[in-house]
């Protein structure tokens, strides 16, 4: 079910101008429009992972067949034509990039811009300037059991203390709901800074981690409880949290404008977006930022961040509506873009997406 | 059919919306060419292409869907878009 979004000449509406009066809302404004030349693809960098994780997206699906290409000249010609055909953030994700550091080297060096999707486990090097997504899946006893890892966090912890690319992922389960303010007192006590994503089943799963309503709005409550609790070190915004744990998927909100889902190549993700496979392959049938995710339960974060933002059009009806896609927006660049700091958020409340 | 004037005003017009929108500096009203490729040959994307679209809305009371963006390629192309759902509404 795609939920459907007309716009009509309605008097009472405000308009865009009228929207950008206020002058925080032109200032947030003027300080997001700067991002929109961002342009994303994904890229494999490996088809190997020092662990081995319960609902892990890489080892579903064709990719982590893919054979890697070892051969650092070619990602480095590879990023180079990325470059030419527009593209101007890279992230670098499956199976486990801090495997590779010389790919990771090389893309750094052809493409400035862009995130590693990291378990955090080994440092990635400091001459690396991306953003360092480090994915937490629960307390160590959780990580010990889900990602037969020991003292998962506290490694990830010192591998990314004081490290201005690190940003936290606590990705929340259903049955992690309750561990996420012990470990995100444990993040801020180091001062790190931490965001959220939330578990979204890879295609054909029907496991214990995949979300239902209830669980859904028992998330929503931590995530909200947190970003008041701790504003400074979580990056979040009432409408992230609204938007991410909805009863309706990402793709039944927003229509989900990846490849996979959008057969248009006129503009957009739908024209620009490729995600490589390990061998620098890719295919358009099955692209999207996380492949093998079941797009009628999908609320990544990564999803969010293109698909969410992208929909400016539907958020520029009305002032809150409007308030709260631009604290998306905010949060999105602050959790991607090294360099660019978080804003406090405009809109204090969650307010329903778009249609709904 | 719009008469010659009136699609040159708005061509004129939404130039001026793109080049103040997008911060463009190396082209003025005069020089750049309404019929060249936003997407292709200025590279211009969905983002840049909404907040043109939500200026022009405002300026000239009409509702450019979220859908049509593709087929709003050159400047001349979104003039007569324009003219289109003005005339439509009157």
């Amino acid at each position: 079910m795609t939920l459907t979004h007309t716009a009509s000449l309605d008097q009472g509406k405000p308009k865009f101008s009228e929207l950008l009066a206020q002058p925080e809302v032109r200032q947030r404004w003027e300080k997001v429009r700067k991002y929109f030349f961002l342009r994303e693809s994904t890229y494999d960098m490996s088809n190997r992972c020092n662990l081995r994780c319960d609902g892990c997206y890489y080892y579903e699906g064709e990719k982590q067949f893919a054979v890697e290409n070892s051969s650092v000249e070619a990602w480095r010609q590879l990023m180079r034509d990325e470059k030419k055909r527009g593209i101007t953030y890279v992230v670098l994700a499956g199976a486990e990039p801090s495997l590779v550091p010389e790919r990771l080297e090389v893309c750094f060096q052809e493409i400035p811009l862009g995130s590693i999707a990291t378990n955090g486990l080994k440092k990635i090097p400091e001459s690396v300037g991306y953003k360092i997504h480090i994915s937490v899946w629960g307390n160590d006893e959780t990580s010990f059991r889900v990602r037969k890892a020991k003292d998962l966090l506290i490694k990830q912890i010192d591998n990314y203390r004081n490290d201005p690319r690190a940003v936290f992922v606590y990705t929340f389960t259903r049955n992690n709901i309750d561990e996420v303010r012990e470990v995100a007192g444990g993040l801020v006590a180091e001062d790190c800074r931490l965001t959220f994503n939330v578990f979204s089943s890879p295609v054909g799963y029907a496991g214990p981690l995949r979300h239902d309503e209830e669980s859904l709005k028992r998330v929503q409550a931590a995530m909200m409880a947190l970003l008041e609790h701790y504003p400074q070190n979580v990056l979040f915004s009432a409408y992230n949290a609204m938007a991410h744990t909805h009863k309706s998927s990402l793709h039944d909100l927003y229509t989900c404008l990846y490849p996979r889902q959008n057969r248009s190549q006129d503009l957009g993700l739908g024209r620009s977006f490729r995600q490589y496979r390990a061998d620098l392959n890719w295919d358009r049938s099955a692209a999207c930022c996380v492949p093998d995710t079941d797009c009628a339960d999908c609320r990544h974060y990564a999803s969010g961040s293109a698909v969410v933002t992208a929909r400016l059009f539907r958020h520029a009806q009305e002032s809150a509506t409007f308030k709260s896609w631009l604290d998306y927006v905010d949060t999105y660049l602050a959790v991607w873009v090294m360099g660019y700091p978080k804003g406090e958020n405009l809109c204090a409340e969650p307010v329903s997406p778009p249609g709904t | 059919m719009p008469k010659r004037d009136e699609i040159e005003g708005i061509i004129e017009r939404v130039t001026q919306v793109i080049i103040f929108e997008l911060k463009l500096e190396d082209v003025t009203v005069e020089t750049f060419n309404p019929d060249m490729d936003l997407i292709d040959e200025l590279g211009i994307d969905s983002m840049d292409l909404a907040t043109v679209a939500l200026v022009l809305q405002d300026e000239y009371k009409i509702v450019i869907d979220e859908d049509d963006y593709p087929k709003l390629k050159t400047i001349r192309l979104i003039a007569e878009y324009v003219e289109e759902k003005m005339a439509a509404r009157s």
